[in-house]
């Protein structure tokens, strides 16, 4: 691809997201009141579910869920953003030619934007448990690498669902929801016992969790199989779903039009 | 300047499911099939550096249609077409505009997605704001707009990339008589320079300002292209 296209590509992804990030999260003192509150308050339900509804052990239980809440809030709102992706921006579509395969990137930088501000909270943890920092705290670079590259393949598949069946938003959003029950999202994967154990790692939140708990909780290089399963199912979800987004962005606007 | 929009044959189709909904080609393949609906149909056209010409018909004859594909927002499912260099689109009153942020915001966004770089879109947003004549409003939400100022503020983006091609959906009915003028000198201007002017509407005396050729479309096809006079009162004589 030449340095042009390139440079043109990041220009319109960052147009792109930046007027998304302003109509999603408003302007002003109430924008940063609202980042600082999404997952505090995302946080503050799984923290009282585990803590005191469940009343389950275990040290630091802020940290540990704080670890899989975070990067779950990006990968969820990823989806949600790129399921009305082409939808919201109808008019666009309609009135310009812009290189519509960008649209479900756009969600993800959005997201991610407005995702920076989540990242305080595990830090904050840190502090309440008094957790020390150690120099894995570094290994927090990959994981989150792996949770913007994972967030990116989400928003393919759910970019083509809200075009296709937008009927079936909801379900496909209860679906990425499962998936974070379905891994060691409110306690860490070394206190779970039983037959299903083995069987969480193959989900890719999984090993994103864990990453992001040795790195900040444990104070550990993660597992290669907790970077590697994250990173290979994002590349094939990205390697299944964006010849077909490519294949559909020429008729977006036709779809949208309706045939009028 | 040497402007060219050269359609041969042009086809715009629109699939539909057995809900009536467009549906795209893959999943055409993958849904029983409902009927199929030809927006544009061998259409045949040839527009060279420094003409006007003005689309017209009833509703849903397909003069949106052409001009979006012109534009590259439609695909060409049959035929050819070939439009060179810089296409300006203005095909509704809300022109991409985004209701949640100012005009500046707007303008800003647009002007990068229709082309410009991030900086030349921040230094240019003032004089876009001039040009717009949108005065304080243009730091307003464009929720708060008015369909004229919509179109103002939509039609000084369209015109900030420098298009050598600009298209014009049905945007005289929305503008007040002061700034119909604005748009009917920046047309004539930018046809002076080798530039061209398409131009779809109702009102066909500010056409005939603009343009002095006209294509009349009926159903998807073109049934008339001429000279603006005589084609109009061909079509409003067979109306």
């Amino acid at each position: 691809m030449r340095h042009g296209t390139l440079r043109r590509s990041r220009d319109v992804l960052l147009a792109l997201a930046l007027s998304d990030f302003r109509v999603r999260y408003g302007r002003g003192r109430l924008r940063i009141v609202k980042w600082l509150l999404d997952p505090v308050a995302a946080l503050g339900v799984y923290l009282l579910l585990v803590a005191l509804v469940l009343d389950r052990p275990g040290a630091a239980p802020g940290l540990s869920i704080a670890c899989a809440v975070v990067p779950f809030q990006l990968v969820m709102m990823t989806a949600v953003n790129a399921l009305r992706c082409i939808e919201s921006r109808r008019t666009i579509l309609l009135n310009l030619a812009i290189p519509r395969g960008l649209l479900p990137l756009a969600s993800t930088v959005t997201e991610s934007l407005a995702f920076a501000t989540a990242l305080l909270m595990p830090f904050a943890m840190m502090a309440i448990y008094g957790v020390p920092l150690t120099v894995s705290v570094l290994w927090l670079i990959p994981a989150l690498a792996i949770t913007i590259l994972l967030a990116a393949a989400i928003a393919y598949p759910a970019a083509l669902l809200g075009l296709w069946l937008p009927e079936l938003s909801t379900f496909f959003v209860s679906v990425v929801r499962a998936l974070f029950f379905l891994a060691p999202g409110l306690v860490a994967y070394d206190t779970i016992s039983g037959d299903g154990r083995g069987l969480l790692p193959i989900n890719p939140l999984t090993g994103l969790f864990e990453t992001y708990r040795a790195a900040l909780f444990y104070g550990r290089a993660p597992a290669a199989w907790e970077l590697l399963v994250p990173t290979g199912a994002a590349l094939l979800i990205l390697a299944l779903t964006v010849p077909i987004f490519r294949r559909e962005q020429p008729h977006l606007a036709k779809i949208v039009t309706g045939g009028r | 300047m040497s402007a060219r929009v050269h359609a041969a044959g042009l086809g715009v189709r629109f699939d539909f499911d057995r809900q009536q909904r467009v549906v795209s080609p893959t999943l055409r393949r993958l849904r029983r099939r409902g009927a199929t609906l030809w927006g544009l149909h061998d259409v045949d056209l040839d527009v060279g550096p420094g003409e006007g010409v003005a689309l017209i018909g009833p509703s849903g004859s397909g003069k949106t249609s052409l001009l979006r594909a012109i534009a590259g927002i439609l695909p060409a499912d049959a035929g050819a077409l070939e439009v060179r260099h810089r296409v300006g689109s203005m095909l509704a009153v809300e022109g991409g505009l985004l209701g949640a942020l100012t005009g500046r915001e707007n303008a800003r966004s647009l002007c990068v997605l229709a082309g410009l770089t991030p900086a030349q879109a921040r230094s240019g947003a003032t004089e876009l704001s001039e040009r717009s004549r949108l005065g304080t409003a243009f730091d307003r939400p464009v929720a708060t707009y008015s369909e004229g100022m919509r179109a103002r503020l939509g039609f000084a983006i369209a015109e900030s990339a420098q298009p050598d091609v600009l298209v014009l959906d049905e945007i005289f009915e929305a503008l007040d008589h002061e700034y119909r003028q604005v748009v009917e000198e920046h047309a004539r201007d930018l046809r002076a320079r080798g530039g061209i002017v398409l131009v779809a509407g109702h009102d066909h005396e500010a056409l005939g300002r603009i343009c002095e050729r006209a294509v009349a479309l009926r159903d998807g096809r073109i049934v008339a292209d001429g000279p603006f006079a005589e084609v109009v009162s061909a079509y409003r004589g067979g109306a």
